[in-house]
C-alpha cells in the first residue's frame, strides 16, 4: 500500500463528498463493505474509494472527463507501477459519447492499450474488482434515482440534495455552556407555532451525569436529520426531506397519523396532534386559500401571494408543513420554513427559539447554513475553537493547577468538546453542540429546573407542561368515563 | 380410548352440511350477543373518530412520557399472528399429507381470512387520519415501498389476503359442485358465482394449484408476515433497544404459530359442540393439536430466554433497561406463568394420556391466547418506554389503555366470530375430501358423494 497516495487523498478536506456521509446511494454500510474488499486487494484502498467517488460525480456532470483521468493520472502510475503510461496518455481515445452509454470503467477499457505490457485483463485486474463494481454500482443506482425524481409533485424524497445540488443546509449549533435553562426558546417556538400544551418542539433538559454534582442542560429541537430515520420509514412520504435545504418537515394534508415517525426517531421530539389542536386555523397567520389552489399558482405569484399575507403555514412550494399540525397528524420543530422561504416579516437565516434565546441575552442557539462558512453557526463554532485554544484562556479553566498531578499538555488541536446526538445510529443530525454530552447514566432532574415549564406563558395563552401525558389524559378522561382523580397526584 | 364409540362413527357428507341447513337458537342468541359486543365497539370507534385519538390513554413517548404506539398496536400483530399462523397449519397439513388434521385445514384458512380482516380493522383504528389511508398510501406507494415497513406490511397482508381467499374460493369449488343438491336453494345465486366455468376436470389441476400454493406459503412463511415484515417493524429501530434484534423474526413466527393453534382449539372445541362432530374433531384431534400447541409454546418460552439472557447478563446499558423492566412487570409475569402451566399440563398429558381432557386443552389454548396477546402489547409499549435516548427516563410515564382501547379487543373478537359463523352458514368449513376418505384412522369403506 502506498502511505503517500492516501495522503495525497487526505489533502483535500474541501473534496464536497469527502466531508458528507456516505457517497455511495446504496448506502454506508455498502461502501464500508466495498471499502473492505478493497483492503483485501493489494491496491490502495482509500485510492480506490476515491475513484469511485469520482466516477459518481463523472456521471453526475459534476467532473468532466478530463478532469477525472487528470486527477487519477499520477495516483494510477504509483499504485500500479506502470512505467508507460499509454492508458491515461491515450485518453482522447476514450470515445465520449459511447461513455454516456456505458460504463465508466467500460469505456475505460476502450482505450487503446493492445501494445503495452500491460494487457486489459491485467488492467482491470489491478483497478480491483471492487473498484470496478463499486463505480458500476454506482452508476447504475444513479441513474435509477435520476428517474425517481421525476416523482409527481406531492411525493418528495427522504435525503437532502448533495452540497452542489441545494442551497443550503439547514442546522445548528447550540453552545450547552451558556445555556442557563431559561426556557426562553420554549416560549420563542410556542409564540412562532401555536403549539398546542405539552408539545415542546423545542425541550430543555435539566440532568445530572452521574458522576458530577454540575448541573447540565441540553437545547433540544427536532435535529433534521440528513439520514432521516423518520423519513424513511413514513409509509405514505408525509414526513420527508425537503432537498433544496434539508429541513425535515411533515406535510400536514397527507399524513395518516400512523405515527411511525415517531417511532423510529431516536430523539423523541415528535409530537402528536391527539385532540383538536388548543390554538385554532383562524388564528394562524395564513394565505386564505385551499392548499391545492396555493400550489397551482406559479412559483412566483405564489411567492407574493404567500408573502402579502405574512403567511406562516405554507412553504413556498404550497406545502402544507408549518406551524402547529392539525387534527389526527403528527408535527415536530420544524425549522420554521416559512421564514426560510422569506415569505414572512422575520428575515430568512433566523429561527423563532434562537431569536428568543438571543433576546434573553444568552446566544446559546446559532441557526444558519451550515454549507457556508461565513453562516452564524459555522463561525460560531470556529471562533469557540479558537478561545478553547488560546493557552490563556484555558488556564483559566483549570483554576488551581497544583490539583493535577500534571498540569494540562497544550494540544495542538482543539480540546474543544463538541457532539452530536446519538451520532453511531447513522441518523447524521444537523444540530451540533458544543459542551458535554450526556453520560449513559444520565438523568433529568425536572425538580432542579431553575425556570418551570408550568410558569411559562405566551402569546396565545396556551398553557405550558412539561409532561404533555397528564394532560392528555384529562383531557381524555373530559370526554370518556374514566375515573377522575387517580393522576391527579403528579405534577 | 374413552371415545372409542364417538370415533367409531364414520364421518359423512351430511355432517359438513349440517351447520349450513340447520339453526338453533343458540346459533340466533350467539350472533344477538356478539352483535351488540361488536356494535358498542363501533360505536366506541366512532367517538374516537369524532374526538380523535386524544380518547385512548396513548400519548407521545419523549418528554410527552406517554407511548405512541399501543394496545392497537399489538392487538394487530397479534391478528396477525393468528392468521399467518393458521395458513402455515393449513399448508403444512396440506404438503405434508396429514390426513388426520385434514378437517381443520380449511378452518385455519378462514381463520387466516377473518383474522386478517381483524388486523386490517386495527391499522384503521390506529391511524388519526383514517380518512385519507387510501388516497395517501397509494400516491407514494411506488416509493415507499422501498423504505418503509409499515408500507411493506400493507403490501404483504393485501397480498395473504388475496392468497389465502384464492385458496379457499379454489378448494371450495369441489365441494359446492359436489354437494349442490344438498345445499338450501335460497343460496343458489351464491353458489352459481362460486361455480363459474366449474368442470369436473379441473379438479385435478386444483389439487396441484392449492399443493403449489401450500408450497409457497411455506417457503415464504420465514420472509412473509409473521416471519418477516411485522417483526421487521420492530427490529429495524436501533433506537429501541426492546424491538432491535435479529431475534424479532423468529420470536414473532413461533408466536403466530402458539397463537393460531390455540385459535383452532377453540373453534375445533366449540364445533365439535354445536354441531355434534365428535367423530370429525375427534379426542385424538384435539389432541394432536394440543402437542403441537405444546412445541410451539415451548419455542415461544424458550425465545422469550434467550432475550431476557442477552439483554440482562452483560449488556449494553439500555437493553439491560429494557429486560429488567420486562421481568420485573406483573403483567409479563402473568403471561409466563401462564404460558408454564400451559405448558406443564401439556407436557403431563404428552406422559401420560390420561391426564388429557378436551377441556383442560381450552382452558390452557384460551390461556395462551391470553398470554400472547398481552406479550404482544407489552412488547409494544416496553420499546417505546425505554428508548435508546436514557435522557426521558425521568418524565414519569404510564400506559394503560382506556375503555375505547380495551373495547376494540372484545369489539374485534366478537367482529372475528361473526364473520366466521357467517361464513358457516354459506359453505361447509370442513373439506369434502376429508370426509370422503378418511382412510388413516379406518379401513377406507363407504365412500359416500
Ligand atoms: S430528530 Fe427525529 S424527527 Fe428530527 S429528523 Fe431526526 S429522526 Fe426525524
Ligand atoms: S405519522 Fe404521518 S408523517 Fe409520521 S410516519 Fe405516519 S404518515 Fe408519516
Ligand atoms: S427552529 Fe423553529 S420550530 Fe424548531 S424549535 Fe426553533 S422555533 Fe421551534
Amino acid at each position: 500500500m502506498s502511505a503517500d497516495d492516501a495522503k495525497d487523498t487526505n489533502e483535500e478536506p474541501t473534496h464536497p463528498y469527502e466531508t458528507e456521509d456516505s457517497f455511495h446511494p446504496l448506502g454506508a454500510e455498502w461502501e464500508e463493505n466495498m471499502r473492505s474488499e478493497l483492503e483485501d486487494t493489494e491496491f490502495d484502498a482509500d485510492l480506490g474509494m476515491e475513484m469511485a467517488r469520482d466516477a459518481q460525480r463523472l456521471v453526475a456532470g459534476e467532473l468532466s472527463e478530463e478532469e477525472f483521468y487528470a486527477e487519477y493520472h499520477e495516483d494510477m502510475e504509483d499504485e500500479f507501477d506502470v512505467d508507460e503510461r499509454p492508458v491515461f496518455d491515450d485518453i482522447d481515445d476514450v470515445d465520449l459519447d459511447k461513455a454516456e452509454d456505458e460504463s465508466m470503467f467500460e469505456a475505460l477499457t476502450d482505450v487503446d492499450i493492445e501494445n503495452e505490457d500491460v494487457s486489459r485483463r491485467e488492467m482491470m485486474k489491478k483497478m480491483g474488482a471492487g473498484a470496478a463494481f463499486l463505480g458500476y454500482g454506482a452508476y447504475a443506482t444513479y441513474d435509477s434515482q435520476k428517474e425517481q425524481e421525476e416523482v409527481p409533485q406531492q411525493v418528495s424524497g427522504i435525503r437532502p440534495a448533495e452540497e452542489d445540488g441545494r442551497e443550503h443546509r439547514w442546522g445548528m449549533v447550540i453552545d450547552l455552556e451558556r445555556c442557563d435553562g431559561c426556557l426562553s426558546c420554549v416560549t420563542g417556538c410556542i409564540n412562532e407555532n401555536g403549539t398546542s400544551t405539552g408539545a415542546n418542539w423545542m425541550y430543555v433538559f435539566t440532568y445530572d451525569n452521574h458522576d458530577t454534582e454540575q448541573q447540565n442542560f441540553l437545547v433540544r429541537p427536532c435535529q433534521h436529520c440528513s439520514n432521516a430515520p423518520c423519513a424513511k420509514v413514513c409509509p405514505v412520504r408525509a414526513r420527508h426531506v425537503r432537498s433544496k435545504d434539508g429541513l425535515v418537515l411533515t406535510d400536514y394534508e397527507i399524513c395518516i397519523g400512523c405515527r411511525y415517525c415517531q417511532v423510529a426517531c431516536p430523539y423523541g421530539v415528535n409530537y402528536f396532534q391527539w385532540g383538536e389542536p388548543d390554538v385554532p386555523m383562524e388564528e394562524l397567520e395564513h394565505l386564505d386559500m385551499r392548499p391545492e389552489d396555493v400550489r397551482s399558482l406559479d412559483e412566483d405569484e405564489r411567492h407574493t401571494k404567500l408573502s402579502e399575507a405574512n403567511d406562516h403555514v405554507y412553504d413556498d412550494r404550497g406545502r402544507w408543513t408549518d406551524s402547529r399540525p392539525p387534527k389526527g397528524v403528527m408535527g415536530k420543530c420544524t425549522m420554521c420554513p416559512s421564514r426560510q422561504d422569506e415569505h414572512t416579516d422575520n428575515e430568512k437565516g433566523t429561527v423563532a427559539c434562537m431569536d428568543a434565546c438571543d433576546e434573553a441575552g444568552m446566544s446559546a442557539i446559532h441557526f444558519g447554513d451550515l454549507d457556508d462558512e461565513e453562516s452564524r453557526p459555522n463561525t460560531y463554532l470556529e471562533r469557540r475553537k479558537e478561545i478553547e485554544e488560546s493557552p490563556k484562556e484555558k488556564n483559566k479553566k483549570f483554576e488551581d493547577p497544583e490539583e493535577y498531578e500534571q498540569p494540562p499538555a497544550p494540544h495542538p488541536k482543539s480540546q474543544l468538546s463538541t457532539f452530536r446526538l446519538l451520532e453511531d445510529l447513522n441518523t447524521q443530525p444537523n444540530i451540533t453542540y458544543i459542551g458535554n454530552e450526556p453520560g449513559p447514566h444520565a438523568s433529568e432532574t425536572p425538580e432542579e429546573r431553575p425556570v418551570h415549564y408550568e410558569a411559562l406563558s405566551n402569546d396565545w395563552g396556551v398553557n405550558v407542561v412539561a409532561e404533555r401525558k397528564e394532560h392528555l389524559d384529562y383531557g381524555a378522561r373530559a370526554n370518556d368515563d374514566n375515573t377522575p382523580g387517580e393522576e391527579e397526584g403528579e405534577a | 380410548m374413552a371415545t372409542k364409540d364417538a370415533e367409531a362413527k364414520e364421518p359423512e357428507p351430511a355432517d359438513i352440511i349440517r351447520p349450513i341447513l340447520n339453526t338453533s337458537m343458540k346459533w340466533y342468541a350467539a350472533i344477538g350477543i356478539l352483535s351488540a359486543v361488536a356494535l358498542a365497539w363501533l360505536a366506541a370507534f366512532g367517538f374516537q373518530l369524532q374526538e380523535g385519538l386524544i380518547v385512548t390513554n396513548l400519548a407521545d413517548w419523549g418528554s410527552g412520557g406517554g407511548v405512541t404506539w399501543g394496545l392497537y398496536i399489538g392487538a394487530f400483530i397479534w391478528w396477525v399472528g393468528i392468521a399467518h399462523g393458521g395458513i402455515i397449519l393449513s399448508a403444512a397439513v396440506r404438503l405434508f399429507g396429514m390426513t388426520k388434521y385434514q378437517p381443520v385445514a380449511r378452518m385455519a384458512e378462514l381463520l387466516t381470512l377473518t383474522a386478517l380482516s381483524m388486523s386490517g380493522l386495527y391499522i384503521v383504528v390506529h391511524m388519526g387520519r383514517p380518512d385519507r389511508l387510501v388516497t395517501s398510501v397509494v400516491n407514494a406507494y411506488p416509493w415507499t415501498v422501498q423504505s418503509s415497513p409499515l408500507a411493506w406490511d400493507v403490501t404483504v397482508i393485501t397480498l395473504y389476503f388475496v392468497m389465502t381467499a384464492t385458496y379457499i374460493a379454489l378448494t371450495l369449488r369441489y365441494d359446492t359442485y359436489q354437494l349442490r343438491d344438498r345445499l338450501p336453494d335460497i343460496l343458489d345465486p351464491l353458489y352459481r358465482v362460486v361455480l363459474i366455468g366449474y368442470s369436473e376436470k379441473e379438479d385435478e389441476v386444483i389439487e396441484r394449484m392449492a399443493w403449489w400454493l401450500a408450497l409457497g406459503i411455506i417457503v415464504m412463511a420465514p420472509l412473509l408476515l409473521h416471519g418477516g415484515v411485522i417483526p421487521w417493524l420492530f427490529s429495524l429501530i436501533p433506537s429501541m433497544p426492546g424491538w432491535d434484534g435479529a431475534i424479532q423474526g423468529p420470536q414473532f413466527l413461533s408466536i403466530a404459530l402458539t397463537s393460531a393453534l390455540a385459535g383452532l382449539i377453540v373453534i375445533s372445541y366449540t364445533t365439535r359442540i354445536a354441531y355434534d362432530w365428535e367423530h370429525i374433531f375427534t379426542d385424538s384431534v384435539i389432541r394432536g393439536l394440543t402437542n403441537w400447541l405444546g412445541i410451539f409454546s415451548l419455542m415461544f418460552v424458550w425465545l422469550q430466554l434467550q432475550q431476557i439472557i442477552n439483554g440482562l447478563f452483560a449488556a449494553h446499558v439500555r437493553p439491560e433497561v429494557v429486560m429488567t423492566a420486562k421481568l420485573s412487570n406483573t403483567i409479563y409475569q402473568m403471561a409466563m406463568v401462564t404460558m408454564f402451566l400451559a405448558l406443564a399440563y401439556i407436557f403431563a398429558q404428552a406422559v401420560k394420556p390420561s391426564v388429557f381432557s378436551r377441556h383442560l386443552s381450552l382452558v390452557a389454548a384460551l390461556g395462551v391466547l391470553v398470554a400472547t396477546l398481552s406479550e404482544k402489547i407489552l412488547f409494544v409499549f416496553e420499546g417505546l418506554a425505554y428508548p435508546e435516548f436514557g435522557l426521558y427516563d425521568q418524565v414519569p410515564g404510564h400506559y394503560s389503555p382506556s375503555l375505547v382501547e380495551l373495547s376494540s379487543v372484545a369489539g374485534t373478537v366478537a367482529l372475528c366470530t361473526l364473520m366466521y359463523m357467517v361464513i358457516m352458514k354459506l359453505f361447509p368449513i370442513i373439506e369434502l375430501h376429508s370426509v370422503e376418505d378418511h382412510d388413516d384412522d379406518h379401513d377406507n369403506e363407504e365412500v359416500s358423494a
